[in-house]
């Protein structure tokens, strides 16, 4: 026989449904809408969980409609990245930009990707306090369910700086990621 | 080497009817809940957690590990997950108790059929990349050959198919796992087309989304918790070549050899629950593990009225416990199966005693 | 209606010395099994003997025609099946081989595919070696 075969190419491709959002997905994204970001707070740990989940992972319990908070759109950068975007097909990025993990006040989860405005890259720091600057409404294009991001870089142009003075390390060190 | 008896001593399975947008962690939650409370136990009694669900169903990498939050996962916690059906998981546990250190395991299964936009297709890359997955061979096709050889082999009929599926669908009238249940007349069904023949609609079991958590507790720990604990007897898992071209598919060679490895007929069973997606492996396991007419097969209906897969198998275990737990068998068996053709095989024996 | 999306990854799969001189002799139009220790021819071919689990021996050259096994209809094929109008499922044992290869056979009519029909390979128009170098069985008595 000729030479045998080393490689076989395979294009493997599988079809999904995107997911029904949930009741409580609806509800989040329904409050971002109205410029309003709300959390869920542990019936039995008090700790507040944003976006929420449904539930407390460290203590196993549901949580419900009664137990959503008002969360302000403030909070302290936890951690942060300078992306330079490689210039991939489809890339609409061009310059380099700062991506942070955000511990917004009163909560006990992070909420990551968020993109840093108004500042320069080389002063953004951790512990630096940061407001959110939301879009227009007429800008807003929303997916209708809550992403990891919490579907807020739909309807937040980004994060910018308060001008007060940095939240000490003990504030959001269990916090970080 | 020393043994430990190891038995299940609780079980329990998300109902069908759950409202829109339920993830597989918020399926499980309440889930996991349930079955460690009606022991009495809470998440921080156990001492490892295996659990079992394919990251095909989803479409994303590493989405087990999101459903580990149902199962608690802080403080850290002992634990381990196979791309398998939670039959395999409850192996693992099985196997983990019997070390001596750890006296209670949690198992937990989950798996969300519906998302795929065709099952038959998802699944067909799971088979042998080089001679099926070009093909697009997906399970129904290679069950309709299976079903093909056992009718040949056997001289059993479509009827028969029929028949089957008509007394899953007439147990099922009372389960919260049924996709489809109800009376069917036998020539009804029959004039239904075929899928592919010899299959029609109905002989494949309609995929549904599914989650299920049991509790293993080893050694007099378990009798603390229940007053007869469904005793593990025997259990073994076996595989066949996976290619199925390889072997007579109206046998299931793999099968016969977990059964006897978990000794099935040292004591016989009174019911067995047998994951069937296909009618027609019905007859391949029946006859595989010598089961005669004095056993009840797969009261709860099964995986013909909802295949939940990656549960399917662990809930059939959950079925046989219920049988022992709740008296209505003393022996009963529980089965699993994964791969084209009842490639690979579980058999899991319990035996309810004081 | 719900919004749907797709999962791609292209793949290039190494196939190793046993499967690479099956599908090598895919491309040059033959079919190659192997022989195991005890003497039974299988195709395809498999690195080690399933029944001892030794290694796979010898490659032999075995025919291009054979027997159907078990056949089984398809009406409505999927779109990724081998063959897009109605079709049989078979296992079809090559004369030479131990085992059936399971393929598509493009029979015509339901009645026209039962075990014990003869049929004969049909080769792709370009062969790349592939499975589907094989774009399916026919009968054999066909023109």
């Amino acid at each position: 026989m000729k030479e045998p075969v080393q490689f076989m190419s395979q294009l493997t491709a599988v079809e999904y449904r995107v997911p029904e959002a949930s009741a409580l997905a609806q509800r989040i994204g329904s409050a971002i809408a109205e410029s309003r970001i709300i959390g869920h707070a542990c019936p039995e740990c008090g700790k507040v969980y944003v976006p929420p989940r449904g539930y407390c992972p460290l203590c196993s319990v549901p949580t419900r409609d009664a137990n959503e908070v008002d969360v302000q759109p403030r909070g302290t950068i936890t951690t942060f990245s300078v992306i330079t975007p490689l210039q991939y097909q489809g890339q609409e990025e061009k310059d380099d930009y700062v991506q942070a993990t955000i511990l917004l006040d009163g909560t006990h989860s992070t909420i990551g990707m968020q993109r840093i405005n108004g500042v320069a890259i080389a002063d953004v720091h951790t512990g630096m306090r940061v407001a959110a600057k939301w879009r227009p409404e007429s800008e807003r294009v929303l997916s209708g369910g809550a992403g990891r991001n919490l579907a807020l870089g739909e309807a937040i142009a980004g994060w910018e700086p308060t001008g007060e003075p940095d939240a000490p390390l003990s504030e959001y060190a269990d916090y970080i990621v | 080497m020393r043994t430990r008896d190891v038995a299940i001593v609780s079980f329990a399975q998300a109902p069908l009817d759950q409202p829109p947008g339920m993830s597989e962690t918020t399926l499980l939650l309440p889930t996991i809940t349930e079955a460690l409370e009606r022991v009495g136990l809470t998440r921080r009694d156990v001492g490892f957690t295996c659990s079992g669900s394919a990251d095909y169903l989803t479409g994303g990498t590493f989405t087990f590990v999101q459903m580990l939050e149902a199962a608690g996962a802080w403080p850290p916690i002992s634990e381990s997950h196979v791309e398998m059906d939670g039959a395999w998981a409850l192996y693992e546990a099985y196997v983990r108790l019997l070390h001596g250190d750890v006296d209670v395991a949690l198992v937990y299964a989950s798996g969300r059929a519906g998302l795929s936009v065709s099952l038959r297709e998802t699944l067909a890359l799971q088979n042998d990349p080089y001679y099926l997955v070009p093909l697009g061979a997906d399970y129904v096709s290679l069950a309709a050959l299976q079903a093909k050889a056992v009718l040949a082999a056997t001289g059993r009929t479509e009827r028969d198919l029929a028949e089957i599926v008509a007394r899953a669908r007439r147990d099922a009238k009372t389960s919260a796992n049924a996709a489809v249940a109800g009376d069917f007349a036998i020539d009804e069904l029959l004039a239904k087309d075929h899928l592919v023949a010899p299959l029609r609609e109905h002989d494949i079991g309609p995929p549904v989304d599914g989650a299920a958590a049991a509790v293993l507790v080893a050694g007099d720990r378990a009798r603390d918790l229940v007053e007869r604990p469904a005793w593990i007897a025997g259990i073994d898992h076996r595989a066949d070549p996976h290619y199925p071209g390889m072997r007579d598919l109206a046998r299931s060679a793999s099968s016969t050899l977990a059964g006897e490895k978990a000794r099935v007929h040292e004591g016989g069973v009174e019911i067995a629950e047998l994951t069937t997606v296909c009618s027609a492996d019905e007859l391949v396991l029946r006859d595989a593990l010598r089961l005669g007419d004095d056993v009840a097969i797969t009261p709860s209906g099964g995986s013909l009225v909802g295949n939940a897969t990656m549960v399917d198998g662990l809930a059939r275990i959950g079925a046989a416990f219920r049988h022992t737990s709740e008296g209505r068998a003393q022996r009963a068996l529980g089965h699993a199966s994964s791969g084209p053709c009842l490639q690979q095989n579980l058999v899991c024996v319990l035996e309810a005693r004081a | 209606m719900t919004a749907t999306w797709k999962l791609e990854f292209p793949y290039r799969r190494s196939v190793g010395p046993v499967i690479g001189a099956f599908l090598g002799g895919l491309r040059d139009r033959t079919v190659y099994g192997v022989r195991t220790a005890g003497g039974r021819v299988l195709v395809p071919p498999l690195e080690y003997d399933p029944d001892t689990g030794e290694e796979a021996g010898e490659m032999v050259e075995v025919g291009q025609s054979g027997v159907v096994r078990h056949a089984a209809w398809i009406s409505e094929p999927l779109r990724n099946h081998p063959v897009d109008r109605p079709f049989a499922w078979a296992l079809v044992q090559l004369d030479g081989a131990d085992t059936t290869l399971l393929h598509a056979f493009d029979a015509g009519s339901p009645d026209a595919a039962t075990t014990g029909t003869r049929v004969r390979i049909r080769w792709a128009e370009q062969t790349e070696g592939k499975i589907t170098d094989i774009a399916c069985f026919e009968p054999e008595t066909s023109s």
